[in-house]
């Protein structure tokens, strides 16, 4: 314990003296949900193009698996190595509130992205609005609905990737407001999946035995998606039934091509993390910033998958920058 | 012991009244047999509550959902029969799906992919084999380092992405139906030459001796060290067979998928009547674990049990197995 203090103080005084070296280059701490998942894979590549940009070290920080506890535990250590800019998003909203507070009161800027924290002492939260997104799904199906069967009846269910994860609740519960303006159509079930593709798969076969007359499903996020395709693929529903899912990812979209998936509503987790670096960047250096910034969805089918504007968003890899930011 | 050792040893017990003869020979039944007779009793209760059940669709769905389960568990099943353990399975089915999907991406024929791919399988076997048999590290320990060692191999291999555009071949075999579907085959053809290995074979008689008794079997002059590599090459095999009829079912591979396999392994070879401890287990209570497993599944869909009800009552139901197992081994050890 003393010799903690002491050192503490020794570190302390150097910092102040001036003797430690001057760091060579700013570094921006971007702390995702989950490294293993793609989603995550598309906002890293947007902050270290950001990174590039601004001449800023981007340290890419995370748990394998949304953990909450794990991902304080990164955010601490992030926040001991005294970046410029840390930009988080945080697993559960209660657990991650006080952390992020603590590390925003230490006097490094913080910037919320994806999913909110319990506490208002960050420099801005760029965010889907997760329940607008459930309700253009909501949209989407009772146009694939209409178009299919003539009229907007009959019973749809949803699948959720996982328990308790505050994103995928906004986006359920955005999904069943929606489906509420139409009153000739029942929601009439939900399952939970161990957020797996096989199990999504296993699970939609298994809703449509228990009821053979639903006409649409929600899928709330890419894995979803992905296997409740391959299951209306396998029993070749494709141009009877409605899928409407969450994000985008190469299973999806195989999917959305071959009339499995009708629509799928996408966010922007690039722009997440290009703005997140570069608004981090901005509070570092005194930048006032908006204190809470949706980065819309879009909905894309099948008609409109080939629009320049929606290709980068459901394909990162050919994604492209307006000319605000430059490329 | 083994199982086989002990029915003998009960044999010769008296023959008292008639009610008493009854009582033992259900007593003498291997624990498969209540397995098998309440998942059928499970079946026929659901064909009665729900009129979905007994479709020729659900049980064609019920067919295919169980089969690559059942596979990467006759194979941890395996390693379980010699006192050992394969908690990597799980991610080895990734780390191969996510190999057989970019092989396949990159054009390369689907026999020579999968053929490839069986060998990294087998190679992962020989590297814990190796580490179990020859370096004497704990079984659960180099598989639980595989389990993080793999997953992380695939994916760095997929670059944390989920790997898709493959050729449409791929998926016309876990989708495709011979009279039955095609992966309920690959999995009766798995439990067959398993099965035949275990029951028929000198191998599988030395396995059930090393896992009752390594030391003993040793001193019979029984290559434990070669068992042990025939254990967890089939292991590992299977688990890279079954990433590739996931690929094959799900048209895509992720490296996140197959996640905690090893587990439903574990359960279904342990309801199916093997024992942690080694020397007990069959390919024929394995695969009716599986089922019983994906039976409930279903039927929690079927009846609208909540899913977090459905995994409280999964847990119960091995926990209860393995009690009643133990029960009666108990008792057989008392008459």
């Amino acid at each position: 314990m003393r010799l903690k203090m002491i050192s503490a103080a020794a570190l302390a005084a150097l910092t102040t003296v001036g003797l430690a070296p001057a760091r060579a280059e700013d570094t921006v701490a971007v702390i995702v949900k989950a490294t293993t998942s793609e989603y995550w894979q598309w906002v890293f590549k947007g902050a270290e193009d950001a990174g590039k940009k601004l001449g800023v070290k981007i340290d890419k920080l995370g748990t394998p698996k949304d953990d909450a506890a794990g991902q304080i535990g990164v955010l601490e250590s992030a926040a001991g190595s005294k970046p410029s800019a840390i930009v988080i998003s945080p697993t559960i909203f209660e657990a991650l509130g006080d952390p992020i507070a603590a590390v925003s009161g230490a006097g490094i800027p913080v910037i919320v992205i994806d999913s909110g924290a319990k506490t208002d002492k960050y420099a801005s939260f760029l965010t889907t609005n997760n329940e607008a997104g459930g309700k253009s799904a909501a949209e989407a199906m009772a146009a694939c609905i209409k178009e299919r069967t003539g009229k907007v009846a009959g019973k749809v269910g949803y699948l959720t990737a996982m328990a308790g994860h505050e994103s995928l609740d906004s986006r359920d519960k955005g999904f069943v407001e929606g489906m509420k303006a139409y009153p000739d159509i029942t929601i009439v079930g939900n399952r939970v999946a161990n957020n797996e593709e096989a199990e999504g798969m296993n699970l939609t076969g298994d809703m449509l035995t228990k009821n053979p007359d639903l006409v649409g499903l929600f899928a709330d996020n890419a894995q979803m998606g992905t296997g409740a395709g391959a299951s209306i693929n396998e029993q070749k529903l494709g141009d009877k039934f409605c899928l409407v899912a969450f994000d985008s990812d190469a299973g999806e979209l195989e999917h959305l091509k071959d009339g499995s998936i009708y629509a799928l509503v996408i966010q922007d987790p690039y722009m997440m993390g290009f703005a997140g670096v570069w608004y981090g960047y901005a509070a570092a250096h005194g930048v006032r910033l908006p204190k809470n910034v949706d980065t819309g969805v879009g909905t894309v089918t099948k008609a409109n998958m080939d629009d320049p504007k929606l290709a980068g968003l459901l394909d990162v890899s050919k994604r492209k920058l307006s000319q605000f930011l430059g490329d | 012991m083994t199982d086989q050792v002990l029915r003998h040893a009960n044999g010769g017990s008296g023959a008292p009244a008639a009610g008493h003869i009854l009582r033992s020979w259900a007593r003498r039944l291997p624990i498969e047999t209540y397995v098998i007779a309440f998942t059928i009793a499970l079946w026929i209760a659901l064909s009665l509550a729900t009129p979905n059940f007994l479709t020729e669709n659900n049980i064609s769905n019920i067919m295919r959902q169980t089969s690559i389960a059942a596979i990467i568990a006759i194979g941890v099943m395996c390693t379980i029969v010699i006192a050992g353990i394969d908690l990597s399975v799980g991610s080895v089915a990734a780390f191969c799906g996510v190999a057989f999907a970019q092989m396949c991406g990159h054009g390369l024929e689907l026999p020579v992919a999968a053929a490839l791919t069986l060998i990294a399988g087998l190679g992962v076997g020989l590297i814990n084999a190796v580490a179990i048999g020859r370096l004497g590290i704990p079984a659960f320990i180099v598989t639980l380092a595989g389990l993080q060692v793999y997953r992380g191999l695939a994916l760095l291999l997929a670059g944390g992405m989920t790997v898709g555009g493959l050729p449409p071949e791929v998926k016309d075999f876990a989708r495709g139906t011979t009279g039955l579907p095609n992966l309920f085959w690959a999995m009766l053809a798995v439990g067959v030459a398993v099965h035949y290995v275990l029951s028929f074979s000198r191998t599988g008689r030395y396995m059930y001796a090393m896992g009752s008794n390594a030391e003993a079997a040793r001193r019979q002059g029984i290559n434990t060290f070669r068992i042990t590599v025939i254990a967890y090459l089939m292991s590992s095999g299977l688990a890279a067979l079954g990433g590739i009829l996931l690929v094959s079912r799900l048209s895509i591979a992720s490296p996140s998928m197959a996640n905690a396999y090893e587990l439903q392994a574990i359960a279904a070879a342990v309801v199916g009547g093997a024992s942690l401890f080694g020397g007990r287990g069959t390919v024929l209570g394995t695969v009716v674990g599986a089922i019983l497993f994906t039976t409930m599944s279903n039927a929690a869909v079927l009846l609208g049990i909540d899913p977090f009800w459905e995994m409280v009552l999964e847990g119960l139901l091995i926990a209860l197995v393995v009690y009643l197992d133990n029960m009666q081994k108990r008792r057989q050890a008392g008459v």
